[in-house]
């Protein structure tokens, strides 16, 4: 008895109800004064603060320069991420023996959450954007990685025997026929990335970085502003969200192009 | 039927990955203790990674012998991980199950999803501290979403002619839940686990790099102030020693508890 | 001379520690220019055969030579019509067709000239930008087809090919393929388990056995063809009219039915 859809207006009573029911417990817990407004503040101070931060600048800039500096290095990281990893997955598919010699280090490897490459990215990098941009591409390059590979691994034998009776050396096998086989995998696997390149970038900028939304939030803690981290997580959320968004449309639009 | 065929493609598989390893450690020597081509200041070279690892499992290091360190990490990813799954799960099958829980828990999921389960660090720690509480919470709101969004999935993507033949059968109540929802929705569930799992590691293990007096994100923390790389890489493989043993016991638990999934 | 030669030619596959032997004592000659067919019940090992003469697959006893060369890979030289067809989805039916000049290092004038050529042959002019999964399934064996004898290969090797077709664009195909053979002869290794089709298309026919595959018999259609003058009817149902035809179908048939309770078609 999987239930029918709601109708429009319960639907939507509920909803707000829902919202209501958060927002109002919120906003009561902040005003009844059981702590100080610095401290919890309500819906509407965090809101303030995220306004004020877009103008006035907290730890040397204002919000949208601490993006800026936030998406350059997850740009890079993602960026980088994306051209290791996609030839190397096509050449551990094509090569038995790259993957066999590649394998044990990258499972090994895969299993080490990325934050805990800060000491080295500090001990490496310092406070650079090497740092962070290393942290980001140890959380973006799995994904695409694994499934560069598993898209390569899984083309249709049928394809690999035309191509090898079509007289295609290595190279043209790997970018004509398993490349192209396995974009849909690999465009799944850069949405999956980018999450998580994203994430990473959060987690490395709250250790070792100057700027960026990370260090913003960092900051905001240090001086119990939580005001000004909720409005870091606000932006992080978003910006986040954008970005699969964007990477969705890239995947559909893929995808028509094909005629799936 | 008894086969050498099987046992020797094991044993050929074995082979090769361990000559792989071989070479890749022969490599790692070669390049940093014999040649010094990449310097032990920047990355420790095999032997002085064994030393390290000695040094803390028998005489400990920053306030504890490796084991310790481990039980405490695992202690808190277990505990927060449970609490929060089992939380969870709850939740995202109740909204799986009725439309009206969906929509009216929906508002306060769409604030947490966007949330990176790093991001609720900050936040923990001014309101708790750097103590163990902060990091349960940090945990929390980690493991909490992926659970509940694959629980209520797995609900979803249950046969219609399930619930069709639950009708007719008459299966309501504690029973409904038990024989119907809960193993329909159960593989969906258990990749919400997976997930919930990595998260709450790597949550914890960055938490305890920010602010913690004992566990594996703390010996990071110590082996860089330090400046001791061997033992950063100490911290490192067990993270990823940790994390894959219990990734393979929630492998376990999902093959006792789903035997009829097709692997 | 581009000829196929088997010479004792064994395979035997290794399954769950048991050995069962595929293709057994086969030796064959297809001339230079010859367009012969392998016909057999289901599981005889004639794809075997064909796949040997690619180079997709290796005997484990005995020798196959193509043009007095040991085959060992898979090449141009060899081309192969896939009954799958194994039309890259990802271009279009120029790049296709195109896709193994270039490995053969044709240069681009040549290549244009060879490409249109065929396309004009195969009925595909107004196709040519379009992807695979826009065509019918006869319109892609076209394109294999011309992907195929577009290499200039030493010799053709065709599996099946028109075993997923519909049965009224499988006659189709039939006709413009005899077409095709009789104005621009190749040596042709032709695998199918019709037939009609196999005494329509081939110089010989190779009638295999159940498995382990072995010749059966090696029948001659060329002269009786000759000598009937089938070429001279346009139309294949006019051929598969005529005595003689009927005659050699029936040969066939028998051969193929004599085996126990073997799958004929």
């Amino acid at each position: 008895m999987l239930e029918p859809k709601l109708d429009a207006r319960s639907f939507w009573t509920l909803t707000v109800a829902g919202a209501v029911a958060l927002f109002g417990v919120w906003s009561l817990a902040a005003l009844s004064g059981i702590t100080s407004r610095t401290f919890l503040p309500a819906p509407w101070d965090v809101l303030a603060r995220f306004a004020q931060l877009t103008v006035e600048p907290f730890v040397g800039h204002v919000l949208h320069e601490h993006l800026l500096s936030s998406l350059q290095r997850f740009g890079f990281g993602f960026v980088l991420a994306v051209i290791v990893g996609i030839p190397l997955g096509l050449l551990m598919a094509w090569f038995g023996w790259v993957d066999r010699l590649v394998s044990p280090l990258f499972e090994t490897v895969r299993f080490i959450a990325p934050i805990a490459w800060v000491p080295f990215a500090a001990l490496w990098f310092g406070t650079g954007i090497g740092g962070p941009v290393l942290i980001i591409f140890m959380g973006a390059f799995p994904p695409v990685l694994i499934n560069t590979y598993r898209g390569a691994k899984n083309v249709d034998r049928k394809y690999i025997e035309a191509a090898q009776m079509l007289g295609a050396g290595s190279i043209r096998a790997m970018t004509q026929v398993l490349l192209p086989a396995a974009v849909p995998s690999i465009v799944a696997g850069l949405r999956i990335s980018a999450g998580l390149g994203w994430q990473s970038l959060v987690g490395a900028e709250l250790i070792v970085a100057s700027s960026g939304v990370g260090y913003l939030m960092v900051k905001g803690q240090a001086a119990i502003s939580t005001a000004t981290v909720m409005s870091g997580m606000i932006a992080i959320g978003v910006i986040g969200f954008l970005i699969d968004v964007a990477l969705r449309r890239v995947q559909l639009v893929i995808e028509a192009r094909r005629g799936v | 039927m008894s086969s050498p065929a099987p046992a020797r493609k094991v044993l050929s598989t074995l082979g090769t990955t361990l000559g792989a390893v071989t070479v890749l450690l022969a490599l790692w020597h070669v390049l940093t203790a014999a040649t010094g081509f990449i310097s032990t200041a920047r990355f420790p070279a095999p032997l002085e990674v064994f030393d390290a690892f000695k040094q803390i499992a028998i005489e400990g290091y920053s306030n504890g012998r490796w084991h310790e360190h481990v039980l405490r990490s695992v202690l808190l990813v277990t505990m927060g991980f449970i609490v929060s799954s089992s939380i969870g799960v709850t939740l995202g099958l109740a909204m799986g199950a009725s439309r009206k829980v969906e929509a009216f828990v929906n508002p306060i999921f769409l604030l947490l999803r966007p949330i990176p389960p790093l991001a609720w660090i900050p936040l923990a720690i001014v309101w708790l501290g750097l103590g163990d509480a902060a990091k349960i919470m940090v945990i929390f709101f980690a493991a909490f979403v992926p659970s509940v969004i694959n629980s209520y999935t797995g609900v979803r993507q249950i046969d219609k002619p399930i619930f069709e033949a639950a009708s007719m059968l008459d299966v309501t109540g504690w029973r409904y839940w038990r024989e119907v929802l809960i193993p329909g929705a159960m593989p969906s569930i258990f990749t919400g686990l997976r997930l919930s799992l990595q998260a709450s590691w790597t949550t914890l293990v960055a938490a305890e790099l920010i602010g913690a007096l004992w566990g594996l994100g703390q010996i990071l923390n110590q082996a860089a102030q330090d400046i001791f790389p061997a033992m950063i890489l100490v911290g490192m493989l067990s993270v990823a020693l940790c994390g894959w043993l219990m990734t393979l016991a929630l492998g376990w638990v999902e093959s006792r508890v789903t035997p009829w999934k097709v692997r | 001379m581009a000829n196929i030669v088997f010479e004792s030619v064994q395979r035997v596959f290794r399954q769950g520690g048991n050995d069962f032997v595929a293709l057994k004592d086969i030796d064959l000659e297809v001339q230079d220019r010859e367009f012969v067919a392998i016909v057999g019940p289901s599981g005889c090992g004639k794809t075997t055969c064909m796949r040997m003469a690619a180079g997709l697959e290796h005997p484990t006893g005995g020798h196959v030579k193509v043009d007095g060369i040991e085959v060992t890979r898979p090449g141009p030289d060899r081309a192969v019509v896939f009954q799958a067809f194994a039309l890259f989805p990802w271009k279009t039916v120029w790049d296709n067709i195109e896709f193994g000049l270039l490995s053969l290092g044709v240069e681009s004038g040549e290549r244009r000239r060879r490409i249109e050529h065929y396309i004009g042959l195969m009925g595909l002019k107004g196709y040519e930008q379009a992807y695979p999964h826009q065509l019918s399934g006869g319109m892609q064996q076209r394109v294999a087809i011309a992907r195929a004898y577009v290499l200039d290969p030493k010799v053709l090797l065709m599996d099946e090919p028109f075993g997923a077709l519909d049965a009224q664009t499988r006659v189709v195909m039939q006709e413009e393929l005899v077409r095709l053979a009789r104005q621009n002869p190749r040596t042709v290794l032709f695998i199918t388990h019709a037939v009609e089709e196999a005494v329509y298309l081939a110089d010989r026919i190779v009638v295999m056995s159940r498995r382990p595959g072995t010749i059966r018999e090696i029948i001659d259609v060329k002269s009786v063809r000759g000598a009937e003058h089938w070429d001279a009817l346009p139309r294949i149902e006019d051929v598969m009219d005529l005595p003689s035809f009927v005659h050699l179908r029936t040969h066939v048939w028998k051969l193929l039915r004599d085996q126990q309770g073997g799958d004929v078609h």
